[in-house]
């Protein structure tokens, strides 16, 4: 059992786990931190600084981000002071003149933005905001097909050399997380384009829906130790025939209430 | 390169050549051959027979702008700016007379025969530096005479918990930049269970005219091999990693010949000194990105990730390469280890302040007379090490403000330049300590332009990971760039505050953290400079082209010519016995006149503003 901690947030009274994410105490009891870069599934990637807040520990202040804060003592945090709106707004009039074409940035900035028009927005800049989500998703599923590039105010989001790149299954995770919609891929029924690269959608055996690309699906084959190519698995009988999630899922319950007597609780 | 034979007896005299990278790039390896060759020729007749004398190439001796440097031991005789030419000279000399064309002359004009009468070396206190210039950095006999080795033996009897409290005794803060206690440092990471631990020594110097580290790493790369062993001891580490950046070619060879050698002698490998203890070093090379001193960032580069730093709420100590406690410690910081395990942490003390102790090497530079690196106790005075070992600014010129602590430190103005300089006492005029460079400005500098010159400098090597440093560094870049030309509005400067408060604050990482501190520092001490730049349009120090034209004041003139002969577009008109005239229609400002004028006729004037749009 972790060690409780009972911590302060705006004045409100917090338990917590020792080590736990500041954001996700605060959200647990209903206190709201403005986000961006941070992803349920893909945790705090601490770009952004959208969720800023002040930690005072020891009597000592500072501020921190909450999305990969861990939460190691009793602490009093505010999450909306002077200090931290000034700054949250600063940073979201940053963010706006980075990504003038984005909807969401701009109904954030005027939300809570600073109204600074000395800023300049950036040259070529359209939605992107740097924040990572997409190369974190890429990463965690395991391709690293795209990255981060170069360094500084040139840093961009790219695949190798902005070619269109083997390492790519055209998942479409990277757009899937994407918080402006700066990454978009054009879909068909037949086939999906992506960084360059248009791939081909398998259809389900069952019920005949395009579900996965095939280097996506031969992708997550691997993973499972199987032959890459679905004809052979389906040939071999160690993956029968390609089955979209919901085919999938239907097709496992029947074969566990054909086999499986014990899982089942006679009334 | 050393043709030396230990098991011989050391012969009576040494010639030591300055080889460091300065040096070589003033030839001192042709003078080295040179005087191999002269000592040949001198042959029989010569006072000093050729087996009595060794020809001996060391490190940098921190004086590289008066190199090649050659000294001679033990007659005590340094020769500075030495050529080829002047190779039989020398050898002749030895026994007798110094030659004096090569001695150095101090600001009296009268020739100085020994180093330590040197005013750029007599005021010097070297620890970190003690061994460099006096020994073959490629020889480990020579590290070993000087006392090499001898504080690993001593640690190897120690428990680790000892070498800790010897080294918290010392107060040894680390070098780097933060200055945080080393020993407590080992102490964290000695305190966390988990295994394999890592040492990490940090070679990624980057400040832009700071060179401390590559010449350690050139000149005495086993006080740092040392250093690293004894802070494995000290945690428990068995492996360890030098990141070095691959622009340091010499100091990578160095310190690779240094590990080859303290492995093959035993100092490291699966049995130090047949103590069971193990230690591997290897060497990873940087690619060159600013930010890869950072920390995290290293580490993550070892790790063959981008080079980003992460927040550092989890100590490198708890978890740092590989997620597995680590030490990470600057090249000086681990200079300096030996010589407090060999003199013990209390000795170590008695130098420098109450909160910063021991030595700390500076890199010198700028407008000063006398640059280099100068190894001086902490305390010691902006103005000591400005004007005493600095020799004053250039041509008598005001002094007017000094950068410390790299790109990203802070401008001190001349009001303080009786400042004790240590960590807390830069920290607390919005400066920094940083890795110790201090570049050194007149009264011909503009500090919006150098503000905007390092925030330009940052923003580029930012490694751009979070909002407020990249994008506050690149609108900052844009306000300045628009003061300097003459496009700067009512309120920039507030806005720059503001701007600046931001990334101060809320940055990842400590790049971004110090990265306003030019602008912030430049604006508390020169705010009239900025005001003048926005409001009036004009540049009071003549430096910013875009406002300013130069002319030459008829009365100062004596038609010398040097402005002519210095101008790239040669637009400059004059003959002898009348003034010179500058063409200013197409006058550029490039200051290249008023730096080559000796008689101050070259004065800026405001240019007439054409209307600039925004």
């Amino acid at each position: 059992m972790s060690q409780q901690l009972t911590i302060t947030i705006d004045g409100k009274q917090c338990t917590c786990e020792k080590g736990e994410y500041l954001l996700d105490v605060a959200k647990r009891n209903g206190i709201f931190i403005p986000t961006l870069c941070h992803h349920e599934g893909l945790g705090g990637i601490g770009s952004c600084r959208v969720c800023i807040c002040e930690v005072v520990a020891r009597g000592r202040s500072q501020v921190v981000t909450s999305c990969i804060y861990p939460v190691e003592g009793e602490i009093e945090v505010f999450t909306k002071n002077e200090r931290i709106k000034e700054q949250r707004a600063i940073i979201l009039a940053l963010l706006h003149h980075l990504a003038p074409a984005s909807e969401t940035i701009s109904q954030m900035a005027a939300f809570m933005g600073a109204d600074l028009p000395r800023l300049a927005d950036k040259e070529g800049g359209e939605k992107c905001i740097l924040c990572g989500r997409c190369t974190t998703a890429c990463e965690q599923i395991g391709t690293g097909a795209i990255a981060k590039c170069g360094r500084g105010v040139t840093k961009e989001i790219a695949t190798p050399y902005h070619q269109p790149t083997a390492e790519c299954i055209g998942c479409a995770a990277c757009a899937n997380v994407c918080p402006t919609g700066e990454i978009t891929c054009e879909q068909t029924d037949e086939s999906v384009t992506i960084w360059g690269k248009t791939f081909e959608y398998l259809r389900c055996s069952c019920c005949g829906e395009p579900f996965a690309t095939r280097e996506q699906y031969e992708f997550a084959a691997s993973k499972r130790h199987l032959p890459a190519d679905p004809d052979t698995a389906a040939a071999t009988g160690q993956d029968p025939e390609p089955l979209c999630e919901a085919c999938e899922k239907r097709a496992t319950a029947q074969r566990l209430a054909k086999n499986s007597i014990q899982f089942v609780v006679e009334p | 390169m050393s043709k030396a034979n230990a098991s011989q007896s050391a012969p009576a005299r040494q010639l030591l050549i300055c080889c460091g990278t300065g040096c070589l790039a003033n030839k001192a390896a042709a003078v080295a051959e040179a005087l191999e060759a002269a000592i040949q020729a001198a042959g029989a007749n010569a006072v000093v027979q050729p087996d009595a004398l060794q020809l001996k190439r060391t490190g940098c001796n921190g004086f590289c702008e008066n190199g090649p440097i050659v000294k001679i031991h033990p007659d005590d005789v340094s020769y500075y700016k030495v050529k080829p030419e002047h190779a039989e000279a020398i050898i002749a000399s030895i026994g007798g007379e110094p030659y004096q064309a090569l001695l150095y002359r101090g600001d009296d004009k009268q020739p100085v025969t020994r180093q330590q009468d040197n005013p750029f070396y007599a005021p010097q206190h070297k620890v970190a530096l003690r061994n460099i210039g006096q020994i073959d950095p490629l020889a480990i006999e020579d590290y070993l005479t000087s006392g090499g080795y001898q504080a690993l033996r001593k640690a190897l009897a120690m428990p680790p918990a000892r070498i800790i409290e010897e080294v918290i005794a010392s107060g040894l803060r680390g070098r780097g930049g933060a200055g945080f206690p080393t020993g407590i440092k080992w102490q964290t990471c000695a305190g966390y269970q988990p295994t394999p631990k890592y040492v990490v020594c940090n070679g990624d110097e980057g400040d832009p005219g700071a060179f401390m580290d590559r010449s350690i790493l050139e000149g005495d790369p086993h006080s740092v091999v040392e250093g690293l062993t004894i802070a494995a001891l000290a945690i428990g580490a068995e492996r360890g990693f030098f990141y070095i950046r691959d622009e340091y070619g010499l100091a990578l060879h160095n310190v690779q010949a240094a590990i080859q050698a303290a492995t093959a002698a035993g100092y490291l490998g699966d049995d130090i000194l047949g103590s069971g203890r193990k230690l591997h070093l290897e060497i990873v090379r940087g690619g060159g990105a600013f930010v890869c001193g950072e920390s995290t960032a290293l580490m993550a580069s070892i790790e063959g990730k981008v080079g980003e730093p992460r927040a550092k709420y989890v100590r490198s100590a708890e978890r740092g390469l590989w997620d597995m406690p680590t030490v990470l410690n600057n090249v000086e910081t681990l200079a300096n280890i030996p010589y407090i395990i060999a003199n013990g942490g209390a000795a170590y003390a008695k130098l420098g302040t109450e909160g910063s102790k021991g030595t700390k090497v500076f890199s010198l530079v700028g407008k000063v007379n006398r640059t280099g690196l100068v190894e001086v106790e902490m305390g010691a005075t902006l103005r000591h090490l400005i004007y005493d070992i600095g020799g004053g600014i250039k041509r008598n010129r005001p002094f007017k403000a000094v950068q410390t602590g790299g790109p990203s430190g802070g401008c001190i103005p001349a009001e303080m330049l009786d400042l004790a300089v240590d960590f807390d006492s830069l920290t607390a005029k919005g400066a920094m300590m940083g890795s110790g460079g201090m570049i050194v400005m007149d009264d011909h500098d503009c500090m919006v332009e150098v503000a905007r010159y390092y925030v330009n400098f940052l923003s580029e090597e930012s490694c751009g990971k979070c909002t407020p440093c990249r994008e506050g560094l690149r609108q900052m870049l844009r306000i300045l760039t628009d003061i300097t030309e003459g496009r700067g509005q009512q309120g920039d400067i507030e806005l720059l505050e503001r701007l600046a408060n931001t990334i101060k604050d809320a940055s990842l990482c400590a790049l971004g953290k110090s990265a306003p501190n030019p602008v912030l520092s430049t604006i508390k001490h020169f705010r009239a400079e900025y005001e003048a730049h926005i409001n009036e349009h004009s540049c009071p120090a003549g430096v910013c082209s875009a406002l300013c034209v130069y002319t030459i004041a008829a009365e100062s003139c004596t038609s010398c010519s040097a402005c002519k002969r210095a101008c790239p577009l040669g637009i400059i008109s004059g003959e002898k016995g009348v003034p010179y005239s500058i063409d200013s229609e197409r006058c550029i400002a490039c200051g290249s006149c008023r730096d080559a004028c000796r008689f101050d006729a070259v004065r800026p004037i405001k240019k007439e503003r054409q209307v600039v749009a925004s």
